[in-house]
């Protein structure tokens, strides 16, 4: 082959089982995109137009095979009413949860998913993106679960509370939360992006296997399923450690498993077969404080463990590439993945 | 009560106040805080051989994989309800004890659930603990430090984007003149022991246990 496919033929050739030219590489650009752009983050974070400038600046400078937009894993919450602090140069964060008490749950209503909060400035982010670079790459939009949304709309040290003396609670939460991932999910498809769902809050770093299954799995379940209805590949992002919660993950409906610290040979053996797996060069240890030397390093080991992965693999970081990652290292990261034959 | 029969009376009430805290049960634990006072046990031993004595062993569950977060959280819940029962009933103790340690979350980040497991172990494991909360301005830090003299830093952050906040709170420390009177241990989850080396910080904790641990060793060497 002379001529190199495109990040779009790539992922498209990937996720339709056709033969492509190189392993396809994810690394989760998100915030970093801020400073490709020379905005602060929350100009980023609450400027569509800028946002997705950011985006195609950073797809300009990278080439990696997915645009993935992303802000902060708080915006459904937001939408909902939770009140969230933005620093000047730093990611939006929960200031006061708007759910207090079962009351407030109840009182609490599903916006719209097109206009409210900064749902529409996600939505002209992708519209902008598609624009600019819709032909040669992929736009998704990474945004969280109803766990992750239910801990925004209570707090997560009330919601993780709350999963064992008011589970009623916590339920109504999730499934008022689950309702908006998937009226937003239905609004990025019609902007031309790819929904994909991130879950941080239900790592297996704060969650046990049961808590997963009883109230992240549900949640993920529906949404992806509705995802997929949308003709859309579904894809979950999980960061942490999740070992003890990898195969529930995998049966979540997810056709796209973006993992952070687990041994890849760990995931492959435990649910290779049943997903394709995304990850996971660690962000800090050594995108941000390694040399491009260290990053070759390590996803030429990814590679070599997983690349050969029943269900696919896809070279990424394992989590958020932090935003003050030298570019020469996501360059490494990406020529690794280049330098590599596909199937 | 004969003497044997009021110590086995009081051995039965330490256990129950442990386990209410182990089985996350606030109320038996208030309950049983009170209990202990009208059975005349020391509000320093409920404290130490039924509150802390449950939470170890939580902790051991929690680094077994047996318990995670929220039943963490409920069995400080019980912990705390106890204590605060016990507590107007402390009498004054002379100095002697364990080194105070000044804990909070580095500036920028207001992630403190990890902070707050690691405070709830070090004050179980009887570290007088100075919570200084979350998103910390390094000069709060040196503050305090000045105020106490020595003892221990714990500092965490879970995010990327604020650990350079430690870095400059190590060199704020040498500045102030500090920086042997106090060792400081690093954690949450991004950092790791390269991270602590690199910014010359003396220890990373990577769990609630290992900052116990680390504690643990260094209150050794100075005792």
């Amino acid at each position: 082959m002379t001529t190199d496919m495109t990040p779009k033929e790539r992922i498209g050739a990937f996720l339709t089982g056709k033969p492509i030219d190189h392993v396809p590489c994810v690394p989760l650009i998100l915030n970093h995109c801020a400073r490709v752009l020379g905005v602060t983050v929350k100009e980023y974070a609450t400027d569509g137009e800028v946002m997705g400038r950011a985006n195609v600046a950073a797809f300009r400078r990278y080439g990696q095979d997915l645009i993935t937009i992303f802000a902060d894993t708080s915006i459904l919450a937001e939408a909902m009413g939770t009140e969230l602090h933005y620093p000047d140069d730093d990611v939006p964060r929960v200031k006061t949860p708007v759910v207090n008490s079962m009351e407030d749950a109840e009182k609490l209503e599903v916006p719209d998913a097109r206009t409210a909060g900064r749902l529409c400035v996600y939505l002209e982010a992708v519209r902008h993106c598609v624009r600019e670079v819709g032909d040669e790459v992929f736009v998704s939009v990474c945004y969280p679960s109803p766990f992750s949304t239910a801990a925004g709309l209570r707090g997560t040290a009330m919601l993780a509370r709350d999963l064992i003396k008011r589970p009623d609670l916590a339920n109504l939460l999730l499934d008022k939360s689950a309702q908006l991932v998937e009226d937003f999910a239905e609004a990025v498809a019609e902007a031309g992006g790819i929904p994909a769902l991130v879950d941080p809050v239900a790592t297996g770093s704060i969650l046990s296997r049961k808590a997963f299954e009883e109230f992240a799995l549900p949640g993920n379940r529906r949404c992806l399923a509705r995802i997929a209805s949308l003709k859309m590949p579904p894809i979950l992002h999980i960061c942490g450690r999740i070992s003890h919660t990898i195969d529930l993950m995998a049966a979540s409906g997810a056709a796209v498993l973006s993992v952070d610290q687990i041994d890849l040979l760990e995931a492959k053996a435990k649910v290779g077969d049943k997903v394709c797996l995304m990850g996971n060069v660690r962000p800090t240890e050594t995108l941000l404080e390694g040399t491009p030397d260290d990053v070759r390093a390590e996803a030429a080991k990814c590679l070599a463990d997983c690349k050969d992965s029943p269900g696919g693999f896809i070279l990424a970081s394992g989590c958020e590439v932090p935003l003050e990652t030298p570019p020469e290292n996501i360059f490494a990261l990406i020529e690794t993945a280049r330098s590599n034959g596909g199937s | 009560m004969s003497g044997e029969e009021g110590q086995r009376r009081r051995e039965e009430i330490l256990a129950a106040l442990a386990d209410a805290v182990d089985q996350m049960d606030e109320e038996a634990a208030v309950r049983h805080a009170h209990a202990a006072l009208e059975a005349g046990i020391d509000a320093y031993d409920a404290i130490t051989q039924g509150c802390s004595r449950g939470m170890m062993v939580v902790s051991g569950k929690y680094e077994k994989g047996i318990y995670f977060v929220p039943e963490i959280l409920l069995c400080a819940d019980a912990m705390y309800a106890a204590i605060d029962v016990l507590r107007p009933h402390l009498k004054a103790r002379g100095a002697g004890g364990r080194t105070p340690v000044i804990i909070g979350v580095i500036e920028g980040d207001i992630h403190d659930i990890g902070k707050n497991i690691v405070k709830l172990m070090l004050d179980s494991a009887g570290y007088p603990m100075h919570d200084l909360g979350n998103d910390v301005a390094v000069s709060a830090f040196v503050d305090k430090a000045r105020e106490l003299g020595e003892g221990i830093i714990a500092v965490s952050t879970l995010m990327s984007t604020t650990m350079p906040g430690m870095g400059r709170l190590v060199e704020a420390l040498k500045q102030a003149g500090l920086r042997d009177s106090f060792k400081v241990m690093v954690g949450g989850g991004p950092v790791s022991a390269a991270f602590a080396e690199k910014i010359g910080a003396d220890a990373h904790g990577a769990n609630a246990m290992d900052a116990i641990r680390i504690a643990n060793a260094w209150q050794e060497v100075r005792t």
